[in-house]
């Protein structure tokens, strides 16, 4: 079928609900990531042919359908709330829009689980389960935008992950439409698996609708730590993670982190230095007791931790989608996403703290630990996107965090296509392979979000983007100066 | 970041640059999630922003850019989400005000512009008939025009004034004000629109010479408090007119705070009202002047009343449709808009939907009759009249 044909029969399913206008079309070539064009638009075509807004996984499947006869790219898209373009083309071609795929289906009171549409947010979860007396086990530190099926395409770890382990273990099934245009409900027994979908950003299909367990909804309390000295609040961090009672959520803010808070006005607890460990449990009473002892008796123990005020702890709960309240001091922030073994996060720093005494700036760490073994250390910098070389230089910065990341047995948490030339560091060879045999199995055709995941760009291949990214930040350190280090 | 907190905004060139597009706004947006596009979101309009005025290409400012950016009620929900602290109601109205200067304006908007400048309200009807809903009073109270040294002036606002589905709020204001022996009077013809519908549509040097008016007779009547029934007057009295106000002592109120106070005061003597009864926040008033006890306690205080909340309420209310001067652009969206809060309305059971505002309170009635509920739409003010008997 010729693509033509291909996309008008498209635009004639979803009639108004589909659209090739510049004007809106331009609005789905971004994410959060403001990648200035002199660098994206060379490679890739992140402006799509048409935007499609399907309402249920029939008419995905004759879009997928179709786009697959004359070879057409497509391109899922719900929150798009990550920032490595994973819902943004890379070849152009379609767009598929899931935000009107949305809404609880069923709530099994008896099996403890929801079914619900792909691109029902975290928040609108939340909401209509909390009202019921329920709540999702774990959510995205993104819900207020992140989709439910979104963040299972992603890694699946965030808000919760500690004590009831990432999304995919939580998934009973999921309603897959599979490139082909086969509609399938996959279990973690059925072939294709589930878990072939987690992770998958996009590449192998799109999911339109999930069965999750949910918990009861318990109540909570909640703690913030203060530290002048980081080996202490990583020794509490350690110490918390690993006690009898796990905490559903343990957030660590660093010293370079809490003095940009301050700057701004918006430190909890008035702190203008040290670190921050946030703890916050949730379960029966008796539970809460025992954890408020613990965390008690360990604070007790070290001099050097203090408790802020319980109001401060619960303001720092009520805020923890909004880790983006320090851009305000950038204007445009940059920063690499590390998932780090948690027992090397004082020695990260450490060399985090080195790098950016190197470049003659500050950088910011703060992040979730999101299972027993790792955490998402998010390290940022202040940067400004309206100086264009300037920013591009600086860019070239996110490459060394990855690197202090992958000195420390961290990797990129996320694919899409910006991470590519760390395939390398993710996986490991046969895992690649792997993950690349699903591909052509499932899509052979190769229309499902292609660019992202399996293989990098030719002008991204590790060896080009390592000595570009090398070079850059020479420059930048010998164009903007350095500090120690 | 509501109105109670302290506006961070700087400049619309630096806030385009904060905003983060992580997308918090898109599904507190009412105007999104009717359209579904992106563009109708606040993230993507601020993106555009960010490319015409942060980063210069003259070129995105298209008519469709345009467009969107009429088409958003100014409800200030995307405020309250925004990850980043971004004032974003202010950020909307420095927008207009730029494409105004730009000469983009909506035609739309013109017109309305031209009518007020010619008026001094919003109808086409002289600034003189102010009053003519009065002639409904059984007994006019005495210096209900232009009394010196009133007690209280009531600024009965535009819609109230001239638009006679509306007429029933400032007549039920009067009376519960004589019923509690309140010394009051009002602006008569010498009230001029409070400025908003200028203010909103990008004519902010306009919008001030009505506010330089409004204020100035004030000070004339020597009044020293003002009571607003329109969410939207009361916003600008409250927010707006600060620097025309410096130096001079006046108590700014909605009638829903003010009458909380009668209420508290014993000076009404409320029978039984047995009734199922739900309030819709104003944005004007809730969210982006952060009143919403007062119009509860009111309804607490009334015997009888079960009071049931909407599933989205105070910071988090859906707005009616009515702000931000969309109906003039689009009247189709903003009649959407009322559809999602209507659902709402039907899923509470009540029997009764109360609003402090005059345009909540139209949009909502025309909306419901169109869903035909059995549910009566109305001011604060008519049911504590009704619960006086």
């Amino acid at each position: 079928m010729k693509k033509s044909e291909a996309l008008r029969q498209i635009k004639k399913l979803c009639g108004e609900r589909a659209t090739e206008a510049r004007f809106e079309c331009a609005l789905y070539s971004r994410d959060l990531a403001p990648v200035p064009a002199l660098l994206v638009d060379p490679l890739f075509k992140t402006v799509p042919d048409l935007v499609v807004c399907p309402t249920g996984a029939e008419e995905v499947a004759e879009i997928l359908r179709l786009a697959g006869a004359a070879g057409i790219p497509v391109t899922p898209r719900a929150g798009a709330s990550t920032v490595y373009f994973d819902s943004v083309p890379a070849r152009g071609g379609i767009v598929i829009d899931l935000n009107l795929i949305k809404g609880v289906l069923e709530l099994d009171e008896e099996m403890m689980t929801v079914t619900v549409k792909a691109g029902t947010t975290w928040s609108e979860l939340e909401r209509y389960l909390n009202a019921r007396g329920y709540a999702p086990k774990s959510v995205p530190s993104s819900a207020p935008a992140s989709s439910i099926a979104g963040w299972l395409c992603m890694m699946g770890y965030g808000i919760g992950s500690l004590k009831y382990g990432s999304l995919l273990s939580q998934v009973k099934w999921a309603e897959v439409v599979l490139p082909d245009g086969e509609i399938r409900q996959v279990t973690p027994d059925t072939d294709p698996p589930l878990a072939w979908f987690a992770a998958s950003e996009g590449t192998l299909g799109i999911i339109t609708k999930l069965n999750i367990e949910i918990r009861r909804q318990t109540p909570m309390k909640h703690f913030l730590l203060h530290s002048r000295a980081l080996s202490e609040i990583a020794g509490v961090l350690t110490a918390v993670k690993d006690a009898e009672i796990t905490p559903y959520n343990l957030h660590f803010t660093d010293e370079a982190c809490v003095r940009a808070m301050s700057r701004q006005g918006i430190a909890p607890g008035s702190v203008d230095s040290g670190c921050l460990l946030a703890v916050d449990y949730e379960g029966s009473e008796a539970e809460l007791h025992r954890a408020e002892e613990m965390i008690t008796a360990l604070v007790t123990g070290k001099k050097a931790v203090s408790l802020l005020p319980g109001e401060v702890a619960e303001r720092e709960w009520e805020e923890r989608y909004k880790s983006l309240k320090l851009k305000r001091s950038g204007p445009s922030e940059l920063g690499g996403e590390v998932f780090l073994p948690v027992s090397r996060l004082e020695n990260y720093l450490s060399d985090i703290k080195r790098l950016a005494g190197r470049y003659g700036l500050e950088m910011c760490s703060y992040g979730h630990v999101a299972t027993p073994e790792r955490m998402i250390i998010m390290t940022m910098f202040f940067a400004d996107e309206t100086r264009v070389f300037e920013y591009i230089m600086d860019l070239s910065l996110v490459k060394k965090i990855q690197d202090v990341g992958q000195r420390h047995g961290g990797y990129p948490y996320g694919v899409g296509l910006w991470n590519t030339p760390y395939l390398g560091r993710i996986f490991k060879v046969s895992e690649l392979e792997q993950l690349r045999a699903r591909k052509k199995k499932l899509d052979p055709k190769g229309i499902m979000n292609p660019g992202k995941l399996y293989k990098w760009h030719p002008m991204l291949n590790p060896f080009n983007f390592s000595l570009g990214m090398n070079v850059l930040a020479g420059i930048r350190r010998f164009v903007r100066g350095g500090g120690r280090g | 970041m509501t109105s109670e907190a302290k506006s961070l905004f700087t400049t619309l060139e630096r806030e385009a640059l904060i905003c983060g597009r992580c997308g918090y706004c898109r599904n507190s947006c009412p105007v999104y999630r009717v359209l579904g596009w992106e563009s109708a979101t606040p993230r993507g309009k601020i993106s555009l922003a960010k490319e015409i005025f942060s980063k210069g290409n003259s070129k995105a400012l298209t008519d469709e850019f345009v467009q969107r950016v009429a088409q958003c009620t100014l409800c200030g929900a995307c405020a309250e989400a925004c990850s980043t602290c971004i004032d974003t109601r202010t950020l909307w109205l420095e927008l207009r005000r730029r494409i105004a200067g730009l000469g983009r304006t909506p035609k739309a908007y013109h017109a309305l512009r031209e009518n007020l400048l010619a008026h001094k309200n919003i109808s086409t009807f002289s600034n003189d008939d102010r009053l003519e809903w009065a002639q409904d009073l059984e007994d006019e109270p005495e210096g209900l025009e232009l009394k010196a040294g009133a007690e209280v002036c009531y600024f009965v606002g535009c819609v109230s004034s001239f638009f006679p589905q509306a007429a029933q709020i400032p007549l039920a204001v009067t009376q519960l004000l004589m019923e509690a022996g309140v010394d009051f009077t009002t602006m008569g013809g010498e009230e001029w629109c409070c400025g908003f519908p200028l203010l909103s549509t990008g004519f902010a040097d306009d919008a001030r010479e009505f506010t330089r008016h409004n204020v100035s007779k004030i000070k004339e009547l020597d009044i020293h408090t003002l009571v607003a029934s329109c969410a939207s007057c009361y916003h600008v009295w409250k927010h707006e007119c600060l620097s025309e106000l410096a130096g001079y002592d006046l108590e700014i109120l909605h009638t829903t705070e003010y009458l909380a106070r009668l209420v508290k005061e014993g000076r009404f003597a409320l029978n039984e009202l047995e009734e199922v009864v739900t309030y819709h926040d104003p944005c004007d008033l809730g969210r982006n002047s952060g009143v919403y006890d007062a119009p509860r306690e009111i309804l607490r205080s009334i015997p009888g009343i079960e009071f049931v909340e909407l599933e989205h309420n105070r910071e988090d209310s859906l707005c009616c449709g009515g702000g931000g001067n969309l109906q003039s652009v689009d009247a189709e969206l903003a009649a959407e808009i009322t559809g999602l809060r209507v659902e709402e309305i039907k899923e509470t059971g009540a029997g009764i939907v109360v609003s402090s505002c005059q345009q909540c309170e139209q949009m909502l009635s025309t909306a419901v009759r169109k869903a035909g509920l059995p549910v009566r739409v109305m001011d604060i003010s008519e049911l504590l009249l009704e619960a006086i008997g």
